[in-house]
């Protein structure tokens, strides 16, 4: 029989209270993460820009990410099963709100204000992108603007020089390219959400930003005159065979490939779009450009339309300190926001970044936003979730038949009032 | 020490043991079946009377609130009918199929072996790799069955089967059903092997036709395979999750969501946890409705056939 060493039993005894506070120290150097920058560039990228974190810090990353759509749930497992990660990058918008609003997250207002980040953080996206309930919980990351992505040989071959800058040059436009043989618009719809930019724009340009303001917060109706007349004009694009057919059976990177290929004039798409074209070898200016979504009534203020991507703390971090470190440095160093903006197509949250950082398209992007009268988040991050499910599905319907608009707002009226009352 | 035995010994060990020994090995399954499905399908149940978000720490008791809205939710009533012909079709088309195939390839056919391999493939492929293998059968541009349509035809055809509201559900059937046959052939050759040749012969000889042995010899007498292929086929179609979830993810806009998908909708797209707990309550319930059913039919024929 094989006696206990008592020796050594107690040795292990004594040695126990250290292997915990090792244990626990080690616990304090590291800072969980979970993402969704997993495109084949973003995902390196990410990890790069993490390593310089580490490198100018003791802190050390433990790192899962989660692909983009699939995200959306994993996060809501994590959370119901209370194992959020330290940090975790979110959407700015409806979507923060919503797990503000149920205690999930940690405020930041006082490393907020004690690393200076207002005169750090792009005014464009500060307030509305980082403030939830008077406190603020988002430090934001990058944000992308949406307009008319093109190909330029396609214009040229066209014969088409000037891009239009209003509703009824832009109808012309599509009439000049349908008439050449060309498609004008690619749509990518499989996965709903490329299909709010069209809502969202014909919306600001028509109604203005306080209409549209009112109807995501649920104090105006799907049924009203202004959802209507946006529906009618989209519907008229549709109609005229403007878009590329099955646009619901491809995804936005279907659409631009069609429109890299030359099979379609443009698409209505964010700014990440250029760092997908960019890593097909396409040249920015040279291959591709952009016109904003051109204005529609006079006197509606110009809106931009984007994403703000952010990093946000869990309310139950287990390293709070570690977590605001990395939020404060990912936002700070402006060499972790050239390289992040530059790797993803992305305008940079940080002021204090240089634009010759930014190519052409991007550099116009940034004027765009930087003169645009308010920066709006697209629709399925301005309303709340079970909302956001009913409009897309609804653009989505739409997209299949719009001859039924009628019938496919009076049923979206119903269901999106039953959803803000969930 | 030769003579005495020490089997007696250790039996009666074992026999005195028995009850601390049957404790002792179902513990761990148990303790894993607790853990994995007992827990989970019991706080299903709890969630189903409030309305949890999933996120908030917080929640308050809605009592039969959530029971009460499935019966006005118009999305709830299409999933259900697309669950009745998921399962009816995820039924009858792999083992018809299955069937069709085990009768042909059971003859003496030549490069049987080969065709059995290829037909029983699929069933080793995941539902995301059958799914996504079918995606690219159904693309609308350059997709294998347009592409054919087309050489058949010699008209340009591009229908977004995928996309499209009619034609989503049947086009993930389509794609289930052809994963799913090789499974119900496999069983149904098994159940060949067992019919006695001399039946065959004798009733051959008497001047019955392929078609009258087939339908008054070998299917009766398959009828245990057939159970079995049943069994499984109602299984696997109440498990059928995750090609849905790749191939359509329920659209077009819900045309082709099941109750497990519009649950799971509701649930993690929606974040309507308690709301999204009271329907896969109520798909609990047609499951062990179902499956009861499924007993009582199998306690039948173990009477009928003395099995």
């Amino acid at each position: 029989m094989k006696y206990i060493n008592r020796r050594k039993l107690l040795g292990t005894l004594f040695a126990l209270p250290f292997i915990g506070l090792t244990t626990s120290a080690l616990a304090q150097s590291e800072v969980t993460i979970s993402h969704y920058f997993t495109g084949e560039l973003g995902l390196k990228a990410f990890g790069e820009q993490m390593e310089k974190f580490e490198a100018a810090t003791s802190y050390k990353m433990k790192n899962s990410p989660v692909g983009h759509e699939d995200f959306k749930t994993d996060i809501l497992v994590r959370a119901s099963g209370s194992s959020l990660p330290d940090v975790f990058s979110y959407w700015a918008g409806a979507r923060v709100q919503f797990i503000a609003d149920s205690d999930s997250l940690k405020p930041i207002d006082q490393m907020w204000n004690e690393a200076g980040l207002d005169q750090i953080v792009a005014k464009t996206v500060a307030d509305s992108a980082t403030m939830y309930n008077g406190k603020r919980f988002l430090v934001p990351f990058n944000y992308h603007y949406s307009g008319m992505f093109y190909n330029t040989k396609v214009m040229a071959d066209a014969g088409i020089t000037k891009m239009p800058t209003d509703w009824n040059g832009f109808l012309a436009l599509c009439k000049e390219l349908q008439s050449k043989g060309i498609t004008p618009i690619a749509l990518g719809s499989k996965n709903r959400w490329p299909a709010q930019f069209w809502f969202d724009y014909l919306l600001l340009r028509s109604a203005g930003p306080d209409y549209r303001a009112q109807l995501m917060a649920g104090k105006a109706s799907y049924d009203d005159p202004q959802v209507k007349q946006a529906m009618g004009m989209w519907k008229a694009l549709v109609d005229a065979g403007y878009f590329v057919e099955n646009a619901n059976a491809n995804t936005w990177t279907d659409a631009s490939d069609q429109v890299a290929r030359g099979d379609a004039a443009m698409t209505l798409m964010g700014t990440w779009i250029t760092g997908y074209w960019n890593g097909l070898g396409l040249v920015p200016g040279a291959d591709y450009d952009f016109f904003p979504f051109p204005s529609i009534m006079a006197g509606v203020p110009s809106a931009s339309v984007g994403p703000v991507d952010g990093l946000v703390i869990g309310a139950n971090t287990t390293n709070p300190k570690g977590a605001e470190e990395f939020l404060k440095f990912m936002v700070s160093d402006t060499g972790v926001q050239a390289a992040w903006s530059k790797a993803q197509g992305a305008l940079s949250a940080n002021v204090n970044v240089d634009a010759s950082n930014y190519n052409s398209v991007m550099l116009k992007a940034f004027e765009t936003v930087k003169n645009s009268d308010a920066f709006a988040f697209n629709y399925d991050l301005a309303t709340p979730p079970p909302v956001a499910e009913v409009g897309l599905s609804m653009f989505a319907r739409f997209m299949d038949d719009p001859s039924g608009v009628d019938e496919i707002m009076k049923q979206t009226a119903q269901d999106a009032a039953g959803a803000f009352n969930e | 020490m030769r003579g005495l035995s020490w089997t007696p010994l250790i039996k009666a060990s074992m026999e005195r043991d028995k009850r601390l020994w049957r404790i002792v090995l179902l513990t761990p399954p148990l303790l894993v079946f607790s853990v994995l499905i007992v827990g989970p399908l019991l706080s299903s149940f709890y969630y189903s009377f409030t309305n949890w978000n999933g996120f908030s720490s917080s929640y308050q008791f809605v009592g039969l609130s959530n029971f009460q809205k499935i019966w006005t939710d118009r999305l709830f009533f299409q999933a259900t009918v697309n669950t009745i012909i998921w399962m009816v079709s995820a039924l009858l088309l792999p083992t018809l199929l299955g069937l069709v195939l085990a009768l042909l390839l059971d003859s003496k056919v030549r490069g049987g072996k080969f065709f059995k391999t290829i037909f029983y493939l699929p069933i080793c492929l995941s539902a995301i790799v059958v799914g996504q293998i079918w995606i690219w059968i159904y693309q609308p541009n350059w997709g294998l069955l347009n592409t054919l349509i087309e050489e058949i035809t010699g008209e340009r055809f591009r229908y977004a089967w995928l996309a499209k509201p009619d034609s989503a559900l049947f086009s993930v059937i389509v794609a289930w059903s052809w994963q799913q046959t090789g499974l119900s052939m496999v069983i149904y050759l098994a159940g060949l092997t067992a019919i006695p040749s001399e039946i065959l012969e004798s009733s051959a000889s008497e001047g019955a036709t392929t078609w009258q042995r087939i339908w008054y010899i070998i299917i009766p007498l398959l009828i245990p395979s057939t159970v079995v292929v049943i069994a499984l086929s109602v299984i696997n179609s109440l498990k059928g999750f995750d090609i849905l979830y790749i191939m359509t993810g329920g659209g077009p806009f819900n045309s082709s969501d099941t109750l497990a998908m519009h649950m799971y909708n509701e649930s993690f797209k929606k974040y309507l946890i308690g709301y999204g707990s009271s329907i896969s309550v109520v798909l609990f319930v047609i499951a062990l409705i179902i499956i009861g059913i499924y007993f009582r039919q199998l306690r039948k024929f173990d009477q009928i056939y003395g099995q």
